[in-house]
Parts: C-alpha cells; sequence; structure tokens
C-alpha cells in the first residue's frame, strides 16, 4: 500500500508542477469540441443533436485519453523512471495499478472539465431524457476500463519503435466493446427513449463485465509486459 | 518423412469434404422453410414466395441461405484457430521458449485468413439478403473488430525490433485479443439497438443432409487449416535453421 501510494504520489506530484498532462488533455478536448461545432455546422435546425450526443461525447474522451495515456508512459520511459522503478523493490502489480489509478485520475479530471463544456456547447436547454445522477455511472465504468486496459497497451506501445502511432492500432478495437456499452449507457440516459431504464443497466452491467475481465487479464499480464 | 505423408493426406481429405460440401449445398440440401425457386398457381408458373414469421419472403432470397455451408464453417473455425493464438501465448509466457511464439504467430496468420474469408462470405450474405453491402449488425461487427484486432498483432510485432520483446509483447495482446472478441460480440448482441434490428433466423435448426453437408464443410475446411498452418510451420522452421546455419557459418 506504501509502496502504491508512493507511485501515485509522484505521478501526482509531477504533474502539479509541470501541469504538462492536464493541460494537453484538457486543450485537446476543447479542440475537439471545436472540431464538432464545425461537422456539425451544416447539420441544419431540424437536426436531434441528442441522437448522436452520447457517441460525440465518448469520441472526444477516447481521443483525449490516448493522449494522456502516452504521455503518462513517455514519461515514464524517457526520463529512465520505469527502470528504476524496476530496480526497486516494488510489486509488479503495484506497479500497474499504480499507474492505472493515476491515469484514471488525470481522466476523470478531464471529464469533469469536458463535461459541462460539452453540455453547454451543444447541449443546453434541451431536457435530459433521464435523470442526471444516471449520468455519471457509465462515465466511471467507460474510465476504469479506459485507464486499466490503457496503461497495459500504452506500456506496450512506448517501447515499440512507432511510440504513439501504435497505441490507437492496439487501444480502439480492443476498447470496442466497452466503448459500445459505455454509449449505450450514455444515449439512454441522454434520450431517454421508452424502456431506457432497462438498457441503461444492461449497458452498465455489461461495460463492468468488461472491466473486470479485461483488467484482470491486464493485472495478469503486465508483470511480463514489464519485465520484457 | 512420415509427417510430410500425414499433411498430404489432411489436405486431400479436407479439400474433398470441403468440396462435397459445395456440392452438397448446391444440389442436396432442402433450401429452409422448403422453398422453390418457382411454383405453379392455377397454372402459370410464378416466382415462389414463403411467409415466414408473418411476412412473404421470396424464394430467390431463401437461395442466399446456401452461403451458410461455406460461411458458418469459416466463422467457426477462425475462432477455433485464434484460440490457438491465446494458447501457444500463454505457452510462450511461461516457458519462454521461441517456438511457441513461432506457433502463436503463424496460428495468427491462419486466423487472419479465416477472419477475411469470413467477412467477404458475411458481406455476400448481407448484400443479397438485406440489400445493402453493409450494416452493423453483431457478427459483421464482431469480424470487422477481429480482423483489426488480428491486423493490430502484426503491426506490434513488425514494430518491435528486439526478439525477445517482440515474442513477450505478441503473446499478452493475442490473449487480450482472444479475450476481446467474443466479449465484442456479446456486448453488440445484448444491448438492443435503435437503428438496426438484429435480425436473426428464428427457430428450425438444421435438418438431416443440411447438417451433414454443414459439418462435411466444417471438419474439411478444419484440415486446410490445419495444413496451412502445418505447411507455414515448417517453412518457418526451415528458414530459422537456415539463419541459424548463416550465422554458424559467418562465425
Amino acid at each position: 500500500m506504501r509502496q502504491f501510494r508512493a507511485i501515485l504520489k509522484k505521478d501526482i506530484v509531477m504533474e502539479l508542477r509541470t501541469k504538462e498532462m492536464l493541460t494537453s488533455m484538457g486543450l485537446y478536448a476543447v479542440l475537439v469540441l471545436v472540431v464538432y461545432e464545425i461537422a456539425l455546422s451544416q447539420a441544419g435546425s431540424s437536426f436531434d443533436i441528442l441522437r448522436i450526443a452520447a457517441g460525440l461525447l465518448w469520441l472526444a474522451i477516447i481521443f483525449t485519453s490516448l493522449l494522456g495515456l502516452n504521455r503518462s508512459l513517455v514519461h515514464e520511459k524517457d526520463q529512465g523512471c520505469l527502470d528504476a522503478l524496476l530496480l526497486a523493490p516494488v510489486d509488479r502489480p503495484v506497479i500497474f495499478f499504480g499507474k492505472a489509478i493515476g491515469n484514471l485520475i488525470f481522466l476523470s479530471v478531464v471529464e469533469v472539465i469536458v463535461l459541462p463544456l460539452f453540455y453547454f456547447f451543444f447541449l443546453a436547454g434541451k431536457p435530459l431524457g433521464g435523470p442526471l445522477w444516471m449520468l455519471p455511472l457509465p462515465l466511471i465504468v467507460g474510465s476504469i476500463g479506459i485507464a486499466g486496459v490503457g496503461t497495459l497497451l500504452a506500456t506496450m506501445s512506448v517501447n515499440t519503435t512507432g511510440k504513439d502511432l501504435i497505441l490507437p492500432v492496439l487501444f480502439i478495437p480492443v476498447m470496442f466493446p466497452l466503448l459500445y456499452a459505455s454509449v449505450a449507457a450514455t444515449s439512454a440516459v441522454l434520450i431517454g427513449d421508452a424502456g431506457y431504464v432497462q438498457v441503461f443497466w444492461q449497458a452498465v452491467t455489461l461495460g463492468a463485465g468488461y472491466d473486470a475481465i479485461m483488467i484482470l487479464a491486464a493485472y495478469g499480464l503486465y508483470e511480463f509486459i514489464i519485465g520484457a | 518423412m512420415p509427417g510430410n505423408v500425414w499433411t498430404l493426406v489432411l489436405l486431400g481429405v479436407g479439400a474433398v469434404l470441403t468440396t462435397i460440401d459445395y456440392i452438397m449445398a448446391f444440389f442436396y440440401t432442402p433450401l429452409v422453410e422448403g422453398a422453390q425457386v418457382s411454383e405453379m398457381i392455377n397454372g402459370a408458373t410464378v416466382p415462389a414466395t414463403r411467409i415466414i414469421n408473418g411476412i412473404a419472403v421470396s424464394s430467390q432470397l431463401l437461395y442466399s441461405q446456401k452461403i451458410f455451408y461455406f460461411h458458418v464453417p469459416v466463422a467457426i473455425g477462425s475462432f477455433l484457430i485464434f484460440f490457438f493464438t491465446a494458447y501457444y501465448g500463454v505457452r510462450f509466457l511461461l516457458t519462454k521458449e521461441k517456438r511457441y511464439d513461432t506457433r502463436a504467430r503463424i496460428a495468427t496468420e491462419v486466423t487472419l485468413m479465416f477472419v477475411i474469408l469470413t467477412l467477404i462470405t458475411g458481406d455476400i450474405w448481407t448484400r443479397f439478403e438485406w440489400g445493402v453491402w453493409w450494416v452493423w449488425e453483431p457478427r459483421l461487427t464482431t469480424y470487422f473488430i477481429m480482423t483489426l484486432l488480428v491486423i493490430a498483432y502484426f503491426v506490434l510485432r513488425s514494430s518491435i525490433e528486439d526478439e525477445e520483446r517482440r515474442a513477450t509483447y505478441a503473446a499478452v495482446f493475442g490473449i487480450i485479443a482472444f479475450l476481446d472478441a467474443p466479449i465484442s460480440f456479446m456486448i453488440t448482441r445484448l444491448i438492443p439497438s435503435s437503428v438496426h434490428p438484429v435480425v436473426l433466423r428464428s427457430g428450425g435448426g438444421l435438418t438431416g443432409p443440411q447438417l451433414v453437408a454443414f459439418l462435411l464443410g466444417l471438419f474439411g475446411m478444419l484440415m486446410v487449416a490445419w495444413v496451412v498452418y502445418q505447411v507455414r510451420l515448417r517453412e518457418e522452421l526451415a528458414k530459422e535453421r537456415i539463419e541459424a546455419l548463416k550465422a554458424a557459418l559467418e562465425g
């Protein structure tokens, strides 16, 4: 537990000093929203954005998280921190959870900024289909999966010659089921079609199931990755 | 070499079974729901229709079901072969022996071949049955994602120079990908989509001759897959020996 806290603290302290990841991720997310505005500018007034809002939101999250995951491990690699961590008497799974929770925290901070912005830019004045408290749930489930599996895949990709080019190639197909479930759950709340509660819980449960299986696998396999 | 003989025998039997599957599919198996190309109504020959689930379906459409005898064996085969990618991946991680990495890689190559065949035949079926070239329907989606995963596996391999690291990363990604494919099938299938209703053939099951043709195709194609795998494996092993000999000569 102390080891875990030390790794997490290192990431957070470094971030607070440089503010590199949060500014780049936050800015990137805002830029994605600007690109949405361009994409939707000719859609006309009869176009109902609520129908695709969940997809747009998750698109912003997934691309922003790609940026963050890359950064978080490029640091480790470039400054030799990963090697030092391996030399230190730290359990390998602890490194995995330390990095994954760190990534989860940064992603959550960015989401907390982006979600209201997304709402004010695109959904202002539109009534939500479901109660507001349901909205964070798919975000939490999705972010846990992104951080967990993403940490494993990013650790692989920083050690390749392709570096940040490889991560999306690995990450997006592996993330597909979770993304599908998250978009379904978020859509259910935003649109509130008949029977949305059932769809919502079904999607959230499936997403949580994906999280459980994949994070368990990532946790078990991380040791091999980091040792190679 | 006896190994060669077995490979040849399996190739022969596999090819024959697959061919019989084709011939049976076209000339022997009854159509689903007892469909016919045309039927006589009041003495005139008209294109036949059948009522399925309260909807009149042209018998021509029911003919497209024949691709089933090719498509489904290939699809099942692709999953079975993909299993070996994960299996040899686990073996490699446990032993760190290079031969398991070679086997996992070749199994993935054969998977890629089968997944692409599944995608193509599935797409032809989609075009005929639903009139469009592409539908984001659970099966098609899953195979598309699987294709991407298998391609990603090779992209990952080609971007790592260190041999042991390449093998380890590929093994880990192979296992992750193998876990991911069924989950993506489950999730796309279970979450109701408001845009495309999931089209599923209801009930029925296969009758005798249909089942025979299907099983012949399945076993035939699995044998062919096994042979392709063996031939590729032997080629790789020979290549490795040549490299080793070269290194020995130079050194």
